[in-house]
């Protein structure tokens, strides 16, 4: 069968549908490898910072434990939390403390019974010192190098 | 993670499971649904094939157009140069679509046989159709023209094949009508409602369709059934009519055509068309080894042809319980319903050593060249009846022509031993009967086998055996 | 300073790029396919519309580059992909309309810039919530004024600026995921407690009841008013996902679809448009139908099947005989010339599209950003499924278009606008946590 202008024509059609799976394969590549290395970045552990346990209840980590923090820590009574305080005044899902722009950040996940840094409620985003004391349900962390 | 999050993922979840659904219902109508409308007559698809490109022609097989697309100022038009045909080749509307030959062959006469994938695939990815050869019948005008003229105006149908190989030689449907009618979208419409509207069925192709009693013409059957059952037929039964075999059957009575009393055997069953005989007979064999032979023999079962077919059947409840109606459909009668293509492959296989052929309409398919694409040969069916008792019958079937007082004497084609049976088939009350006759020719070695039936034909038979006789003259040259 | 694991921001862009590498080819093997179907030759005119179109997403690009712009990278190159695809249909479809669908796009661009540059803060835009809500109202009601409004096919939703024709409902869309964004963020606080309870099924508290209450009948009087069947079925369905992403409350969207399907009921006894594409979805070849408003439908599933599993080829198949097919029926035109394989990837890049929104939404910091990002993923996803569903009888027609495909100015616009917030909110992701 000799080339003609038909198969050309032919091949471009199926060439443009062969583009179009291609194009959708490497966007979906694309997206998993943002997706992974975004993970990754979360999971970094941050350095030498830590959580030190100054009250605690039964069952949640001791006074005195000094819990290890990464650049995203989940904290909350869940089991799958970064960091997991089993207290029933804490929600499954409490609070986030991110390391961002070199500050340290705290935001309530949405908790039943509210955080506190030194004493206040979180409201939106708030920033915690090396120092502070952040209330967790019956739970109390301060934050250390 | 704030409950938002979960949230979120959960309407995620729900989307990715719509779209799901929504691939499916698109893969409903792009894979699964696309073949019935892509024949929908309307899509406007279909309509471009058939208007803007030239149909191939429908051709006899020696080479006679039948049906072929003229050029107009319009595109192309469809035209048909022979209306005894028209139920055979159907009609190419863009209105109503493809109907016969048109619909059976449809790829081919578009020049995408399928016999030739390369063109299938050039027609559907390069847009390249290429020119539509022809579709070759197995019909042969003069055989055609002889059954149109033997019929003439006369209700029924005549249906002529070779027994060697099932091609359809002739074939006939009165009444008919004029397919160039419905394939010119001016007139489609009006012709259409009429052709609907019309008590008489002209749409219907009464060769392949019609279901009618058979009649004597049946016997054959009943015969087959005793010959291979180790039946003597030479030995004589007694024969006086009225006849019931017990006082069982109270008031019910088989009834001979010729009042007849006498010894009888099978030939003279045959010649003289003795319903009593034949009553016997069945009753002898039983009503299981009848119906297994109808079976074998077809009835019930529409035959595998390109065109509509009817299966016709061989009792309201597919067996044969009663003794009566044993008797009944042992001599043709009873509840028997047949079509004429049905019984002309009885006497095929008969005419063929016991093995009937497949019928076909088609011979052939050739491209724009001339050169052949595809041969349509579908090969024999099967073994029904033994060559021993297929000569048998043959033999006594002369004798229905030949023989003295033969009823069948009008099937007579001079030069030639024609094997044949005529039948009256009663049908409704006050109805004039129905007029049977089958043939084969020469009885040596069959080319040729004719069924013949004339609707309410007064003397039955006797009209339908000459004209059975003239369409077998023509198709043996004489 | 302990171990600050600060990630540098990129210089270069580069998924972004090598991505809208694979758009250009795209876009180019289209069009010759297409233009060489009509014109039957391989002619040069076939590529200078995609290459205009490549140098301004290319110029997008670099725009983003300049700026520094830590977000997202793989949106844009499908947004740019999906509209590029646009462009051939309408090339296809409608040749006459190809430039002006350029232009829009151009314009669109532009709009897309102007939403990564402003406003600087993102959450500013919360703290005007009922301005949003205002302009809203204002601009779905505009079409009803008698100066500037006007009425096409029966519907009326346009308005007239200039010499353009806009569907100034496309916008309000965006500002009603703005607002609701809003204003669920504050009560969301306030209503995560239990609510109040009859037997095992939630009852919305007051602010909550009120604005469900009210945007129910504001979507019947627009779908009464406006004859737009589309558009309320896309109001409705915003406002319930962003209901349920603020509680999570399936119940609650439940009861909002009950009520929808209530008013809809209603409005097919009622009103003669609902009642038409009702009848059309149910039975589009019954004899009265299949001439006549049936008419679209019949000829668009004729093109389904004429797609079979590969298509026709591009420029091959006949979709042209579907009435409007370059707005309303792109779907089932794509899908005819490149079958179920192409229609099938064509879904795969919207929910593509929606999957990376949806990440971004997870990531975002605050529950304002979380729940805007997600409406704006959202009003994607929905319109496709409404579109597509109607192309594929398994819903009733509606107007919507298919976003970034189908031919549309303001909706093409509105639409690049949600690729630029979008990006921004992964933008803020991003700087605060360090991603890539």
């Amino acid at each position: 069968m000799e080339i003609t202008f038909g198969v050309l024509l032919w091949a471009v059609r199926i060439g443009f549908l062969v583009l179009l799976y291609l194009f959708l394969i490497r966007a979906f590549a694309a997206l998993q490898a943002a997706l992974s290395s975004e993970e990754a970045v979360a999971a970094r552990p941050s350095g030498i910072a830590h959580l030190v346990v100054q009250r605690s209840v039964r069952g949640a980590p001791r006074v005195g434990e000094r819990l290890p923090l990464r650049a995203v820590n989940a904290i909350g009574r869940d089991a799958g939390n970064d960091v997991v305080l089993n207290d029933e005044a804490a929600s499954a899902k409490h609070a986030l403390l991110e390391f961002a722009e070199g500050e340290w950040w705290i935001e309530d996940s949405g908790s039943t019974n509210g955080t506190l840094v030194n004493g206040e409620v979180v409201r939106s985003r708030e920033r915690v010192q090396y120092g502070d004391e952040v209330a967790i349900g019956r739970v109390a962390l301060r934050l250390e190098q | 993670m704030s409950g938002v999050g979960t949230n979120i993922r959960a309407l995620t979840l729900t989307l990715a499971a719509m779209f799901l659904v929504a691939s499916v219902g698109v893969s409903y109508w792009t894979v699964f649904a696309s073949d019935a409308l892509a024949n929908d007559p309307f899509n406007p698809r279909l309509i471009a094939l058939t208007k803007d490109r030239p149909r191939g022609a429908i051709v006899d097989r020696n080479g006679a157009v039948i049906a072929s697309s003229d050029k107009t100022a319009d595109g192309f038009a469809r035209s048909y140069k022979d209306r005894s045909l028209a139920q055979v080749t159907g009609y190419a509307s863009v209105q109503f679509g493809l109907a016969g030959i048109e619909k059976a062959y449809a790829e081919s006469l578009i020049g995408q046989d399928a016999a030739d994938p390369v063109s299938v695939w050039k027609a559907r990815y390069l847009g390249e159709r290429a020119p539509a050869g022809a579709v070759v019948l197995t019909i042969d005008e003069k055989i055609q023209k002889a059954a149109a003229d033997a019929l003439g105006s006369r209700r029924g149908a005549i249906v002529a094949l070779d027994p060697r190989t099932g091609a359809i030689l002739a074939s006939v449907s009165v009444p008919t009508y004029d397919p160039n009618q419905v394939a010119d979208p001016a007139r489609a419409q009006g012709a259409m409602d009429q052709l609907n509207k019309a008590q008489d069925h002209p749409l219907l192709n009464r060769a392949t369709q019609g279901q009618y009693p058979p009649g004597s013409t049946f016997k054959v059957v009943t015969a087959a059934a005793a010959l291979e059952s180790g039946f003597d037929a030479t030995k004589k039964l007694r024969v006086d009519d009225p006849y019931q075999p017990d006082k069982s059957w109270g008031d019910y009575f088989v009834r001979s055509a010729s009042h007849a009393h006498g010894l009888f055997d099978m030939s003279d069953g045959f010649r003289l068309s003795e319903n009593i005989y034949f009553a016997q007979v069945g009753l002898q064999i039983g009503g299981a080894k009848l119906a297994e032979y109808a079976k074998r023999f077809g009835v019930g079962a529409a035959p595998k042809v390109e065109l509509p077919a009817s299966g016709g059947q061989l009792s309201e409840s597919g067996s044969l319980d009663k003794p009566t109606l044993v008797a009944d459909t042992a001599y043709g009668q009873g509840e028997l319903l047949v079509s004429p293509l049905q019984m002309a492959l009885i006497y095929a296989a008969i005419a063929n050593n016991g093995v009937m052929p497949t019928p076909h309409y088609g011979a052939e398919v050739r491209d724009a060249d001339g050169r052949v694409v595809r041969q349509i040969a579908p090969g024999p069916g099967g073994q029904v009846i033994s060559p021993n008792t297929a000569h048998a019958l043959t033999t006594m079937l002369v004798g229905a022509v030949e023989g003295p007082g033969a009823f069948a004497f009008g099937g007579k084609v001079p030069g030639v031993h024609v094997a044949g049976k005529t039948g009256t088939a009663e049908n409704r009350p006050g109805e004039a009967p129905h007029g049977w006759f089958i043939g084969f020719a020469p009885a040596e070695a069959p080319t040729v086998v004719v069924a013949v039936i004339v609707e309410n034909a007064p003397d039955g038979g006797v009209t339908a055996a000459p004209l059975g006789a003239q369409v077998m003259r023509a198709a043996l040259g004489k | 300073m302990i171990g600050a694991q600060r990630l540098p921001v990129p210089r270069t862009r580069f998924t972004e790029l090598s991505l809208l590498f694979w758009v250009a080819a795209l876009a180019i093997t289209g069009f010759v396919a297409v233009v060489a179907a009509e014109t039957s030759s391989f002619g040069p005119a076939a590529i200078a519309v995609p290459v205009v179109f490549l140098v301004l997403m290319l110029a997008l690009h670099l725009f983003l580059v300049a700026r520094r712009f830590h977000g997202d990278q793989v949106l844009m190159p499908i947004a740019a992909g999906l509209t590029a695809i646009g462009l051939v249909l309408v090339q296809r479809l409608a040749s006459d309309l190809v430039l002006q669908q350029l232009s829009w796009a151009i314009i669109a661009a532009g709009a897309f810039a102007a939403t990564i540059l402003i406003p600087k803060d993102l959450t500013a835009l919360a703290r005007f919530k009922w301005t949003w809500a205002l302009l809203g109202l204002l601009l779905l009601v505009a079409p009803l004024m008698p100066v500037i409004g006007r009425e096409i096919n029966g519907a009326r939703i346009w308005i007239k600026v200039g010499p353009a024709s806009i569907e100034p409902w496309e916008a309000v869309k965006l500002l009603l995921v703005v607002f609701f964004a809003a204003y669920l963020e504050e009560y969301r606080e306030v209503l995560s407690r239990s609510p109040r309870r009859i037997g095992p099924l939630p009852i919305p508290p007051v602010p909550y009841l009120v604005p469900i209450v009210a945007m129910w009948a504001i979507a019947m009087v627009v779908m009464i008013l406006e004859k737009d069947v589309g558009a309320t079925a896309l109001f409705f369905g915003i406002f319930l996902a962003m209901l349920f992403l603020a509680t999570g409350e399936a119940f609650y969207a439940l009861i909002g679809l009950a009520l929808l399907l209530l008013g809809g009921f209603a409005a097919y006894q009622l009103f003669g448009h609902v009642h038409v594409r009702v009848d059309t979805w149910l039975r589009p070849f019954a004899e009265d139908l299949r001439f006549d408003a049936g008419y679209q439908m019949v000829q668009g599933l004729y093109a389904l099947a004429n797609g079979g599993l590969l298509g026709a080829g591009l420029g091959n198949g006949m979709p042209e005989r579907i009435p409007v097919v370059w707005s309303d029926f792109v779907f089932a035109a794509f899908a005819e010339e490149t079958g179920l394989a192409g229609a099938l990837a064509l879904l795969a890049l919207y929910l593509l599209f929606l999957y990376r929104g949806m990440q971004i939404a997870v990531r975002a910091p605050t529950t304002f950003l979380q729940l805007l990002a997600a409406g704006l993923a959202f009003i994607v996803a929905l319109q496709t499924l409404v579109i597509v569903g109607g192309n594929a009888r398994l819903i009733p027609l509606t107007g919507i278009t298919l976003p970034f495909v189908a031919y549309g100015g303001s909706s093409l616009v509105t639409n690049w606008m949600l690729v630029g917030l979008l990006l921004r909110v992964s933008e803020v992701s991003n700087r605060m946590r360090g991603g890539p």
